[in-house]
């Protein structure tokens, strides 16, 4: 059986700002040809991450491996495409100058890569007018389009679709499908996890700088279990019948009217449990978890449970 | 290295403070010979008299006229006399620290350019041996100084021809000799901005430090001070007090010093921003 090769391996990789870990002894694991998404709430130590992984912070311990060589190898850097936090672009240029300016610095002589990069991303019509000028949308497909520069193997991009109009989104994710399927390795943060769901083949969900789970498509597929949801006028009494007639169920009340009952293969009892009990049911259906149900209810567990993993799984 | 200095050069040419620059070193140099020709030349009184910038009493006793009192006559024949095109050049752009402000200026927002709007990031992901980005740097400072130098010098000769030959013309040996002592002196103040702009990575840190340094301002007060002590010797070995007491022709092994002095502090502050810069985070 052949060892699986992996596009971003770190071992213990660990960032520390005034005595305060950002990143704790992260183990991350990327496989080539993945698209992998990378989770976690404001501060949880995902930009830290991606910018250790790009070259832009020194760890403070650990190490980082990109195609399985190490983060200084300048062959790595230029397989490595990115686009971390705002988009770094000169606002006195034009897209193209600054297109040009980072090919020069790549040493890339050819204007065709320029040009294609610039028509992949929506950029062709932009013409003579500066960056300054651009609305936001556009500056994230510039700084996509700088990423693109060089044909990398490997992107790392932060909030790629931030800004971006419904239609960009929708051609930027067709964009990073088409990449994958040329072989490409995406590395994507977002808190758009519908959108991100629609692309990523791995998830890493990252907490307090913790690499709190690690799971691919299918795992998470398996772990967003159906659920039977009902809206009730009084959810704490259907909460205590719930828990008297049926006890193995797993519950969660979500608000004032509703809850949620998991493991439930068929619902219409419930229905009829909450009306003999003289509860108004106003609706009821199963749902299926989706990927930001289903890290909500992570962190929310986590919470619950105090810091669960500690480091990482 | 050079795929850096490639795109510095790219950059450069399209910034707009670099010609800003460069017009502000062409219209002082305009107005200093304009000066010099209205106080210091026949034909310039005469031309004075004709726009009512001075009278005929004034001049016959050489008393004060509107515009410049009479220090600023005899400062300014005094420089005509026995002076040549590299003297004027000296006086209009380099020895008072104009010059070196100047381009500590274009370095500097050149430099923040880059941590501003956050292009480092694009260049630092791909070269991840930091040290090239301050060797391109330098590299590109150590382009524009010549530019600069070779552009200025060329433009007050120009100006000393449309003014009629106010003065003789120097030896090229000499020029040269001078232009290249020039271009260490600067090249080595560029390099120390450089290092305030990867200290600080702010704008005003590197517009103060180009004032302050590149025109002398500390030197001067520091060696105000250390001179009530008798312990201003170390005057000696600044980039400002090299550059203005500069010769303007080569007699001896001496006259290199300035050269020396500046290779060394080039040196001294392009290894401290390397070590900075391998050191920082982006």
């Amino acid at each position: 059986m052949s060892k699986e090769k992996y596009a971003v391996e770190t071992a213990a990789l660990t960032k520390v700002y005034k005595g305060k870990a950002a990143v704790d002894h992260l183990n991350l694991q990327v496989k080539e040809g993945a698209v992998y998404g990378f989770i976690g709430r404001n501060g949880a130590g995902k930009s830290t991450t991606l910018k250790m992984l790009c070259g832009l912070l020194r760890p403070t311990e650990g190490d980082i491996r990109l195609f399985e060589k190490p983060v200084g190898d300048p062959m790595t850097a230029r397989r490595t495409g990115c686009l971390i936090e705002a988009t770094g672009i000169y606002p006195h240029m034009t897209a193209q100058q600054n297109l040009i300016l980072k090919a020069k610095c790549m040493g890339l002589a050819d204007r065709e890569s320029v040009e294609h990069v610039m028509s992949i991303t929506g950029l062709t019509r932009t013409g003579s007018k500066k960056t300054k000028h651009f609305s936001m949308g556009m500056k994230q497909r510039l700084g996509i389009a700088l990423a693109l520069l060089g044909n990398p193997d490997l992107l790392i991009l932060d909030e790629p679709i931030n800004g971006l109009d419904p239609e960009g989104i929708r051609e930027i994710r067709q964009l990073f499908l088409e990449l994958n399927q040329q072989g490409k390795t995406l590395i994507i943060s977002s808190h758009i996890l519908g959108e991100l769901s629609k692309i990523a083949t791995h998830y890493g969900i990252i907490r307090e700088g913790c690499l709190a789970e690690q799971l691919s498509r299918e795992d998470l597929e398996k772990k967003c279990s159906d659920y039977f949801q009902v809206q009730v006028d009084d959810v704490k009494r259907a909460l205590t019948i719930a828990a008297e007639k049926a006890p193995a169920l797993r519950t969660e009340v979500c608000d004032n009217q509703t809850l949620r009952v998991y493991g439930l293969k068929e619902g219409a009892w419930l229905n009829q449990l909450f009306v003999e009990s003289r509860i108004q049911v106003y609706s009821s259906g199963f749902h299926h978890m989706d990927l930001e149900e289903y890290f909500l209810s992570r962190m929310d567990g986590m919470e619950a449970n105090g810091k669960e993993t500690g480091k990482n799984d | 290295m050079i795929n850096l200095l490639r795109m510095d050069l790219y950059r450069l040419k399209r910034s707009k403070s670099v010609y800003i620059c460069l017009g502000i070193l062409m219209a002082a140099t305009v107005l200093a010979f304009s000066m010099i020709y209205l106080v210091a030349t026949p034909q310039g009184q005469n031309f004075a008299l004709k726009i009512g910038l001075l009278d005929n009493s004034e001049i016959e006793e050489g008393q004060a006229i509107v515009m410049l009192d009479v220090s600023g006559i005899e400062e300014g024949q005094a420089m005509v006399n026995g002076a040549d095109s590299l003297d004027m050049f000296r006086e209009t752009c380099m020895d008072g620290g104009m010059f070196g402000c100047v381009i500590g200026i274009i370095i500097t927002l050149f430099m923040c350019g880059d941590f501003q709007n956050g292009f480092i990031k694009n260049i630092m992901s791909l070269h991840r041996t930091r040290w090239k980005y301050i060797g391109s740097k330098l590299a590109a400072a150590g382009i524009l100084n010549f530019f600069f130098l070779i552009v200025c010098f060329l433009f007050n000769s120009l100006m000393n021809l449309l003014f009629h030959n106010m003065v003789s013309y120097a030896a090229l040996a000499d020029i040269l000799f001078y232009l290249a002592l020039a271009w260490f002196i600067n090249t080595a103040f560029s390099a120390l901005v450089i290092l305030a702009c990867i200290l600080t990575r702010s704008t005003a840190a590197g517009v103060m430090t180009s004032l302050l340094l590149c025109g002398g301002i500390i030197q001067s007060v520091l060696g105000q001070i250390t001179s009530l002590f008798h312990m201003d010797g170390w005057l000696k070995y600044t980039l400002y007090y090299n550059m203005s007491a500069a010769p303007s022709a080569y007699s001896g092994i001496g006259d290199l010093k300035g050269a020396v002095l500046g290779l060394a502090f080039i040196v001294i502050y392009s290894a401290a921003a390397a070590f900075f810069v391998t050191r920082q985070d982006i």
